[in-house]
């Protein structure tokens, strides 16, 4: 050796096999601390410390080694530990952990187990490294290497045969065996566009010139993406060792890296390797005394996405302007100062030292026909196991998504995943078996890029995800071509229109020509891509965009302008829950029950039995617990009785003296008479119980809603001139064309779903076998039903959860037991319900299904069950019920109560009557104007939707009446859609620190267990003005983040 | 001299000629706006694109740019070609209505529709005018900014150019600066008056009547629709005709 430089392959052999025996022969454990940008970040430097000092303290010096590596891969986990040569996998280490690893690990070799990965779906506790499913379909042939080595030291690549390849090269294989190899193995660009690497070689190769360039592609621009940053951080070498067989092959001389500055320990890595390399003579004149020359220099880039195109990537690096020019020329023949260059991506020059090694006909072994090797993908966005994922082409983005990534977090559905960086394209989840190779990606519509994968699940919007990419597209176009600048721009801001409800329909063909326009006319590979999130999106969720443009619906509540605030947008009835909260916590009582008045029909109803969309969406429940916006409503209600102002009749307008009828008296029904009535018309009512209220009367047991409230919101309906009535059953007492004879001159059928379902088991038909809506609606009548003292009841809906509450209340009965297939995660039954049922003392068995019921002299004895169990995920992502064989089991009980479900009793409808029914007894209607195939009858509530929500029937109703109206007028009775604004907007108040410190969700004051006993006392008690008003101060007024809103409260831009 | 295929012909062209130079050559038309003889090719405004390649694996391509080889494949009218080019007219118009060179392009090439909010900033960034200074006038007082949709030309830091020497060089050059000519539709919209330059007016309205004649100005390019064609055919007279 002469100046420390190798002077022969020989000595470079040498040196690599001692590096390697010391590596196999020393012991001693090694803390292998992940420590990339990504560790760091997470704090791995601090927990390096306190090991460090730990080490001392416990006087373990030279005992154990700390190792401070690259990135490993498992962001998700960082900062993370594997202790070698153990393979422990210790994640999310803290510095305060130090200790217990130090004195319980590395001392006495016990594990510690709060540290150890645990499975996101199964909650298994992986101890190594290779066991996790993270890593297990994982085949890490490029960054596997970064776990095991310091970056900053050339002698540790040494150690794991590292410019081992060199030794190949310059002994015997001269530049066409090493083409040859390349080209054979197959590999093919991994910055994007896939084309042959060894191809492209060959170009560079035959092309005559003095200089000859190579580069490096360092400009990794995607959001999202970041495994080239990650290999050069943590394998420096690896990259600059296939530059070098790069250089040698083509003939070049020199070698740029073109880095982003952004990149500060990845810049600093490679700095250092290339000074380590220089040191050692693997770079520089004469390397080894082959006679061959090889410089490689640092290009740094100021982070113009555009500048990772490879013509404006040389213009940046001549120090011109990064943009890019037409090809041909082609690089190869004309590149950096017009000289023959060859360019690769970081990921690329790091695959070459492996087929040198291994030779091309392993590497050709991995991947599928057209595409070879492996690909590393940063896995992130919706996914449990964020991180870079290296995979062998061909696997199946489910198995990416689902197996390595973990699958969705908090139990979501999967929607899209976009691969490819702002360029690629969305692929939907009918596409999950994709394999990955570029041309399978290329024909779904996206590209392989370099290695972007963003999961999204179903709470986003594809629309708003296109205007995302871009956005970030129009600002990082070169903007020389008009088609790529303007045509971006364009595309953006009719996307925009779209998010914030200005849409017209005409877009979606404008979007359509102009992106297939900028795909076409654009220069580069950026512009070439540019339209990709458009296309793309439009490809698979045309639906969304029209969703967006003709109904003003963002399905996945993400577009602020169109959404406003998600209570209000996703409320049936239009209720402005944020308006009356904001008034609330002014304490104007009245003016909030004026707001809820107004677009409620039965607002005292709701208060206490609305299935609370609106808390479901409530933005605070994302950080948080939502507003409890129903009890907040029933607070209201229960002041303005308390203040008598419910018992003024509303103001309808000027009689159109044309009359309508309404068949059923249920919430669907009430609100569309309601509205009519306001409207002008005279309304009739026909219900064939003897009471009004349909399923909120006979349905719904006292303790839940009593009929003194129930009753006070009809009357307020009836009074306004609404006439009634009861005993009229339709197909019974009267029939449709009687209805038209007595010239009624629309129908509206509401007469909702109260058939119960059977079983189809044997012995359903026993004595004291009662369907649930014929047991609630006796009790509610005020008849008397004959209850047994062991009561069963089937299913796991609310009128499963009423009978049991009701059964329970009975004095005769001493135990109810309530059996369900699923578990209590899937019970359709509202939660707070479930557990009211609980208290009281109702078993429910979870995981049971009836087979049989067992009978007596036709009188109930028992049920045979069997236990299920959960099997294999559904389209829906819910897991199914299976039985488990030979699990029966019999049960004690002398009354049956089945509650599976139910479906409309539509037996009334004749041929003659020309109404649709569909399969499931409900009547078909028009969609947009809920008209029947009969002309002037219409139908809505849950007859047409099946059993479903009051204010989902509430809200059927209110926008019948109003189609009714258009009919009756002789305009298109179609539903028109406006954006989602309230009626006013009302300035927020400030909270105190102390509040927002103290904030949280008010516990509904309850009837104790003991005081429910035997009787049908409303539960809940409601709540007090305190608690409502601090209540309603909570609510973080979704509704002012709008355009509209900021406006109006002059806190505008 | 070699030989590249021109919409299916064979023919010769010198070595080094740009495709639009060939185009040119053997008569083809083809459209440019940031193309100008006496200065270096840009490739900007995408109005020059031709279809290289052998079907289906075709590209488009501006052909101002684009060097012959021996054996291209270039077919210069291809329904790709025509709505690639009719998007960039209708995207210009969008840019710079007032533009004359853009509202002829659009009569010639018969777009007719603007989809697109006018933003009328009267400039394509076509770069004539950067080149203009450089390359004929030896000035560099211009340049481009930014990227993207900031992209804009102008002196270094915004502030007056000492190099500049005012020959105005850039101004005579820009496709962007000269007024349009005055059509019966509003200013920000197409104005397509050259697509129908057969006098209806003469016909069709008497002095009384005509727009333009109040207006006073030129009636020529008054735009006939089919409505007018066919009140025309039935005989009627402007004011039975209906619109």
């Amino acid at each position: 050796m002469n100046n420390g430089k190798f002077q022969s392959i020989e000595e470079l052999k040498k040196r690599i096999e001692t590096a390697k025996q010391k590596r196999e022969t020393d012991t001693t454990p090694v803390l292998t601390v992940s420590a990339g940008t990504c560790g760091q970040a997470r704090g791995s430097m601090e927990v390096i410390d306190a090991l460090e000092k730990q080490i001392k303290e416990s006087k373990l010096e030279g005992k154990v080694k700390i190792k401070v590596t690259g990135c490993h891969g498992f962001c998700e986990a960082e900062p993370n530990i594997i202790l070698k040569p153990q393979d422990l996998f210790y994640q999310h280490v803290q510095p305060q952990d130090a200790e217990d690893i130090i004195n319980m690990t590395i001392s006495q070799e016990k594990v510690v187990d709060r540290l150890l990965y645990k499975e996101p779906a199964s909650g298994e506790v992986k101890k190594k490294e290779n066991d996790i499913s993270f890593y297990e379909k994982q085949k890490r042939i490029v960054m596997g290497d970064n776990a095991l080595i310091d970056p900053t030291d050339i002698e540790d690549y040494l150690s794991i045969g590292g410019y081992f390849a060199l030794t190949k090269i310059f002994n015997g294989m001269n530049p066409e065996n090493i083409i040859e190899e390349v080209i054979k193995s197959g590999l093919r660009g991994r910055g994007g566009a896939g084309f042959p690497t060894g191809k492209k070689w060959e170009f560079a190769r035959r092309s005559s010139g003095d200089i000859k360039y190579i580069i490096c592609n360092a400009d990794e621009g995607d959001p999202g993406a970041y495994m080239d940053r990650s290999l050069m951080e943590g394998n420096p070498h690896r990259v600059l060792e296939g530059m070098i067989i790069g250089a040698y092959a083509i003939g070049a001389s020199e070698g740029y890296i073109y880095i982003r500055d952004e990149y500060p320990l990845a810049l600093k890595h490679i700095m250092r390797a290339i000074e380590e390399a220089e040191a050692l003579g693997l770079l520089g004149d004469n390397i080894m005394g082959s006679g061959f020359d090889f410089k490689v220099r640092i290009s740094k880039g100021a982070g113009a996405f555009v500048c990772g195109e490879e013509t404006a990537l040389m213009a940046s690096i001549e120090g011109k302007i990064g943009e890019p020019r037409q090809r041909p020329p082609f690089p190869a023949v004309k590149g950096l100062w017009k000289r023959p260059t060859n360019i690769n991506n970081v990921e690329t020059w790091g695959n070459i030292p492996i087929i040198i090694n291994k030779g091309a006909d392993w590497f050709a072994g991995i991947g599928t026909k057209g595409s070879k090797g492996t690909k590393v993908f940063s896995l992130v966005g919706k996914i449990n196991n964020t991180g870079l994922v290296e995979v062998p082409m061909g696997i199946s983005l489910r198995e990416v998504i689902f197996d390595v990534g973990g699958g969705i977090p908090g139990g979501k559905e999967f929607k899209a995943v976009q691969t490819g960086g702002p360029s690629g394209g969305c692929i939907p989840k009918e596409k999950l078996d994709l394999p990955i190779d570029y041309e399978s990606l290329a024909e779904a519509g996206s590209i392989m890029g370099s290695g972007g994968m963003i999961v999204m699940d179903e709470n986003t919007c594809m629309v708003d995800v296109a205007k995302y990419f871009l956005n970030f597209l129009r600002d990082e176009s070169c903007g020389k071509c008009l088609s790529c600048r303007e045509g971006t721009q364009r595309l953006w801001e009719i996307v925009t229109d779209i998010t914030e409800g200005r849409g017209k329909k005409e877009d979606i063909e404008l979007l359509e020509q102009l992106a297939v326009a900028v795909k076409d006319a654009s220069m580069c590979g950026l512009g070439q891509t540019a339209a990709n999130p458009v296309l793309s999106t439009l490809k698979y969720f045309k639906d969304e965009y029209y969703e967006h443009i003709v109904k003003k619906k963002c399905p996945a509540l993400v577009c602020k302008e169109i959404v406003s605030a998600p209570c209000q947008y996703i409320c049936p009835v239009d209720q402005e829950a944020s308006v009356y909260i904001a008034l609330i916590a002014q304490g104007k009582f009245e003016e909030a029950f004026k707001i809820i008045r107004k677009d409620n029909p039965l607002p005292s109803v709701c208060g206490r039995v609305c299935d609370h969309k609106c808390e479901s969406v409530c933005k605070s429940g994302e950080i948080g617990e939502p507003i409890a916006i129903r009890a907040l409503k029933r607070f209201v209600m229960d002041w303005a009785a308390e203040k008598k102002l419910n018992g003024q009749p509303p103001k309808t307008e000027k009689r159109k003296n044309v009359k309508v009828a309404v068949v059923g008296s249920g919430p669907a029904g009430l609100a569309a008479a309601h509205k009519l009535n306001l409207l002008g018309y005279d309304v009739t009512i026909f219900e064939s119980q003897p009471v009004a209220g349909g399923m909120l009367s006979v349905g719904i047991p006292e303790h839940r809603l009593p009929k003194s409230v129930l009753n006070a919101d009809i009357d307020y309906i009836l009074n306004a001139g609404v006439t009634l009535k009861t005993n009229m059953a339709l197909g019974k007492d009267f029939t449709l064309d009687d209805l038209l004879n007595e010239k009624f001159k629309a129908i509206f059928i509401a007469i909702g779903a109260h058939k119960s379902l059977g079983m189809n088991i044997p012995g359903e038909n026993a004595e004291s076998v009662f369907p649930a809506m014929k047991f609630l609606t006796q009790v509610n009548l005020g008849k008397h039903v004959d209850l047994g003292e062991k009561v069963g009841i089937i299913g796991g809906g609310n009128a499963a959860i009423d009978a049991a509450r009701v059964a329970i209340r009975n004095k005769n009965t001493k135990k109810v037991t309530i059996l369900y297939r699923r578990t209590q995660k899937e019970m359709p039954a509202y939660e707070e319900e479930v557990e009211s049922a609980i208290e009281e003392g109702v078993d429910i068995q979870f995981l049971t299904a009836p087979t049989e019921v067992l009978t007596d002299n036709g009188k109930v004895k028992g049920v045979t069950c069997i236990r299920m169990k959960l099997g294999d995920m559904d389209e829906s992502g819910r897991r199914r019920p299976v039985p488990i064989e030979g699990s029966e089991y019999t049960i004690e009980i002398d009354t049956l109560i089945t509650a599976i479900g139910e479906r409309p009793d539509t037996s009334f409808v004749q041929e003659k009557d020309n109404i649709r029914l569909t399969k499931w007894d409900t009547i078909q209607t028009d969609e947009e104007t809920y008209l029947t195939d009969r002309t002037g009858v219409f139908a809505g509530g849950d007859v047409v939707t099946g059993p479903s929500s009051v204010v989902k029937a509430l809200g059927a109703g209110k926008e019948a009446a109003l189609c009714i109206d258009r009919f009756l007028q002789g305009v298109n009775p179609a539903k028109e859609y406006t954006l989602n604004r309230p009626s006013v907007y009302i300035e927020p108040v400030e909270l105190t620190e102390e509040e927002i410190d103290t904030a949280h969700r008010p516990q509904m004051p309850r009837l104790a267990v003991e005081e429910r006993k035997f009787n049908f006392k409303e539960v809940e008690k409601g709540l007090t003005e305190e608690m409502a008003v601090r209540e309603a101060r909570r609510c973080l007024r979704c509704e002012l983040e709008t355009e509209d809103g900021k406006k109006a409260i002059g806190r505008e831009k | 001299m070699i030989t590249i295929i021109l919409n299916n012909l064979e023919v010769q062209v010198e070595e080094g000629w740009s495709v639009l130079e060939a185009c040119k050559f053997y008569g083809l038309e083809i459209p440019t706006l940031c193309y100008n003889e006496g200065l270096s090719p840009y490739g900007g405004c995408r109005l020059c694109l031709v279809e290289i390649g052998k079907p289906p694996n075709t590209k488009l391509a501006s052909s101002c740019t684009y060097p012959c080889e021996e054996g291209l494949i270039v077919r210069t009218d291809t329904k790709r070609v025509i709505n690639a080019r009719n998007m960039m007219i209708e995207l210009m118009l969008s840019i710079a209505p007032n533009s004359k060179t853009v509202q002829d392009l659009a009569s010639k090439f018969g777009v007719k529709q603007l989809r697109f909010t006018v933003r009328n900033e009267e400039c394509l960034l076509c770069g004539l005018c950067v080149r203009m200074c450089r390359e004929q006038m030896d000035g560099k007082a211009i340049g481009f900014q930014n990227r993207g949709h900031n992209k804009k030309i102008s002196t270094p830091f915004d502030i007056r150019s000492e190099v500049c020497r005012l020959c105005g060089g850039c101004i005579y050059i820009c496709p962007a600066c000269q007024l349009r000519c005055h059509g019966p539709n509003p200013d920000t919209a197409v104005c397509n008056a050259c697509l129908q330059m057969d006098p209806t007016c003469v016909d069709v309205y008497d002095q009384a009547q005509c727009w333009m004649y109040d207006a006073g100005r030129c009636g020529t390019c008054v735009r006939e629709d089919d409505n007018k064609k066919n009140n025309q055919e039935q005989g009627l007279r402007p004011d039975e005709a209906k619109s």
